[in-house]
């Protein structure tokens, strides 16, 4: 077939200017801003204050930053390891010919059609109420009074409190993506397998593990954006002031470019930006590393 | 003949016309920091029902909710999107949104509307504007503590406390029939640290510890976070306050009857109604004064929701009909009713009896403290200062800890 070039630049123009316009003007103004004060986030860029490197060296000097940054962190390498992990235990106990498979896999995915607002709300005032709470009564029950004394959401606690909350919404969500990935494993290599006297350990070794490897990958590259992404669950486990333990760069960077407190203090939608840059050189260097890390090309199947 | 009938006709159509362009109804847009579900959302939409019944005018009512208009309003208006009317907190409409608001000065002349509004209110709405009248003020609100009476009463409290010595023999006879003295969430346990400090060193001192991280360099957060602290080891602090997460022990200690004060703001009733019941007594005293300090329980954090136009509305005598329908009269007296708070027309002289005891108080308080009285005026400093004052109120910490932790996280 001949090909036209007029017909190639007819159809990749709308889509090209689509990505210009939506994808790249942003990124290349977000890029911009970082580099410059920005009182308000829709003045013209007549209004802007150069001030060069100053948002990042800002943003490397402060406490409230910084601690962000490590929650993010606890966020994505801890709270990944428990979801991918209790994720794909899951999805490999429901691929084993459980029977009921289809009721368990709808439990386990049921927090994520549920409102992250509904879900905190439940886990702060109902779970972790240490007024009638249903941790504080189990731990009564089972005489544990000292387990049942504890204050969930103090200073400290707070952090574990909300990982634990939101780890329980997105196991089933990670869940669905490993088990489709296990379907597509022929059966028989199981059978060829057991035969030969492999132990279900070691056909997670030699099988489902090599073959789940894309799959893992497209399941870390999910986890860390939806991690970077973290704000909902920050904002409604400190309802109305931000919290050391809570606070997310994403909720940083809202403080700073919409000046959410309860006081009205100095808005900077630069140094917002520059989070914004922060954030996606990182998720740039995650996914860089999971592909280096990570090689699923090397099996057909 | 002909020429009388055709001079006939042509009056009428003049008639016609002018009465055409006499009768055209002109379009106001108004975005409101209220849901429409709202008790506040409700009257306006009456109060904007009868204005267009009156004057054939049409209002465009967008009720935002608060994170809607913080978040969209400089957008929409940066955008050019035609917005006559909005509101939002006092200071956050002067403040942030100043460049973008008419001088109402000859607007509220014109009206006279002075002669029926609060004076200090409309002081403060001058003061944020720069000095001129930027903003109407209404829903006004004072920030105080707010007590359970019936549990005053039961102590034998016969006066509100005044001074801090006072205060403390006050929550001393509480604790001593049972009850939690003093409770508090992690909204607004900021405001007890703001307000200590600021009746020792005043508001503007606030300001400049928490921006320039003089926490040890002041002697008064030392003392203040011994006052504090003391309270702490007396028990006088609700044992959950380290922890509480609102609204968890505004509506469970304080609207139960477990806890006797709470320091929030005038809205709180109406908050908490539903689990209070109408029979719940409030009462309402201002922070006690400390020994040598710059302010007294003259000073507190009073202010309202603000109306203001926008410099480029086309419309701005209907956008200001509308303030006069929403905050004098019939329909100032249902908002206050409804959402249980202060009425803004000085004619509506009755207040919500729920509300009866913050009137004295609101009456004699005659300097303002912004927000949490700068407490919050550093967003790198508050989660920080949150989190120490916690501990320092649950008894985990000591006054000397507090001082030291939060030098060591003031970015210095």
């Amino acid at each position: 077939m001949r090909k036209s070039r007029t017909m190639i630049v007819v159809f990749l123009t709308p889509a090209l200017i689509f990505f210009g316009t939506v994808f790249l003007y942003p990124i290349i103004r977000t890029a911009v801003m970082s580099l410059f004060h920005v009182e308000n986030l829709t003045s013209g860029m007549s209004e802007w204050t150069f001030v060069g490197a100053d948002n990042y060296v800002r943003l490397a000097q402060t406490s409230l930053f910084r601690t962000s940054m490590w929650n993010l962190f606890r966020i994505w390498a801890i709270g990944g390891a428990v979801v991918l992990g209790l994720g794909l235990m899951f999805a490999m106990v429901l691929n084993s010919g459980l029977r009921f498979k289809r009721f368990y896999r709808a439990v386990i995915y049921l927090p994520n059609i549920i409102s992250a607002v509904a879900l905190a709300t439940m886990w702060l005032q109902f779970v972790y109420n240490t007024r009638f709470g249903l941790l504080t009564n189990f731990f009564k029950t089972l005489g544990l009074d000292g387990l049942a004394a504890t204050e969930w959401t103090a200073p400290g606690n707070k952090f574990w409190a909300l990982l634990f909350a939101y780890s329980f919404g997105m196991v089933g969500y990670h869940m669905l993506i490993f088990s489709s990935g296990i379907e597509k494993i022929p059966a028989e290599y199981y059978e060829a397998s057991a035969i030969d006297g492999a132990s279900i350990l070691g056909q997670f070794r030699h099988i489902t593990w090599p073959l789940l490897k894309g799959v893992t990958k497209t399941n870390i590259t999910m986890w860390s954006i939806s991690s970077v992404g973290f704000f909902v669950w920050s904002q409604l486990f400190s309802t109305v002031t931000t919290d050391v333990d809570t606070i997310s760069p994403m909720v940083y960077l809202y403080n700073q470019v919409f000046s959410a407190g309860n006081a009205v203090t100095e808005r900077n939608a630069g140094l917002g930006a520059a989070v914004g840059i922060t954030l996606g050189v990182l998720v740039v260097l995650v996914f860089v590393a999971v592909n280096t890390l990570i090689r699923d090309d090397e099996m057909e199947f | 003949m002909k020429r009388i009938v055709s001079l006939f006709l042509m009056a009428a159509m003049l008639l016609a016309v002018v009465g055409t362009v006499s009768a055209e109804s002109k379009t106001i847009v108004y975005w409101s920091m209220w849901e429409a579900a709202e008790p506040q959302g409700q009257v306006i939409q009456k109060a904007v029902d009868a204005y267009m019944a009156e004057t054939g005018n049409k209002v465009d009512v967008q009720f935002k909710g608060r994170t809607g208009i913080r978040e969209g309003l400089q957008p929409a208006l940066d955008a050019g999107t035609v917005i006559d009317l909005f509101d939002e907190d006092i200071d956050r409409v002067n403040g942030t949104w100043g460049a973008y608001l008419m001088d109402l000065e000859e607007l509220a002349k014109a009206s006279d509307y002075e002669a029926t509004a609060n004076a200090g209110l409309m002081a403060a709405a001058r003061t944020s504007g720069g000095g001129t009248l930027k903003s109407i003020p209404y829903q006004p609100f004072i920030f105080n503590y707010f007590y359970n009476v019936d549990i005053f009463e039961e102590a034998g409290i016969d006066a509100v406390p005044t001074t801090w010595d006072e205060f403390l023999d006050a929550c001393q006879k509480v604790k001593d029939k049972g009850y939690i003295p003093v409770t508090s969430d992690d909204a607004y346990i900021l405001c007890t640290l703001g307000y200590h400090l600021a009746r020792l060193v005043g508001e503007p001192q606030v300001d400049k510890i928490v921006k320039e991280g003089l926490w040890a360099e002041e002697p008064a957060v030392l003392t203040a976070a011994q006052h504090l602290a003391d309270m702490a080891e007396k028990g006088f602090f609700s044992p959950t306050i380290g922890s509480s997460v609102w609204p968890t022990n505004q509506n469970g200690e304080l609207a139960l009857g477990d806890a006797a004060m709470y320091l929030n703001g005038s809205w709180l009733p109406n908050e908490v109604k539903a689990m209070t019941g109408p029979d719940f007594k409030w009462g309402c005293f201002s922070y006690p004064a400390l020994e040598g300090g710059v302010t007294g329980t003259e000073a507190a954090n009073f202010g309202g929701q603000v109306y203001g136009i926008n410099v480029k509305s086309e419309v701005a005598k209907e956008a200001f009909d509308i303030i006069l329908k929403v905050t004098k009269g019939e329909f100032d007296l249902m908002l206050s009713q409804e959402s249980i708070g202060i009425p803004a027309d000085a004619n509506n002289t009755e207040w919500p009896a729920m509300l009866a005891g913050v009137r004295p108080v609101f009456d004699q308080t005659t300097t303002r403290y912004n927000w949490a009285a700068g407490i919050e005026n550093n967003p790198d400093m508050t989660p920080f200062i949150k989190q120490e004052l916690q501990k320092l109120c649950a008894g985990s910490i000591t006054a000397e800890d507090f001082v030291a932790n939060l030098e060591a996280a003031s970015n210095k």
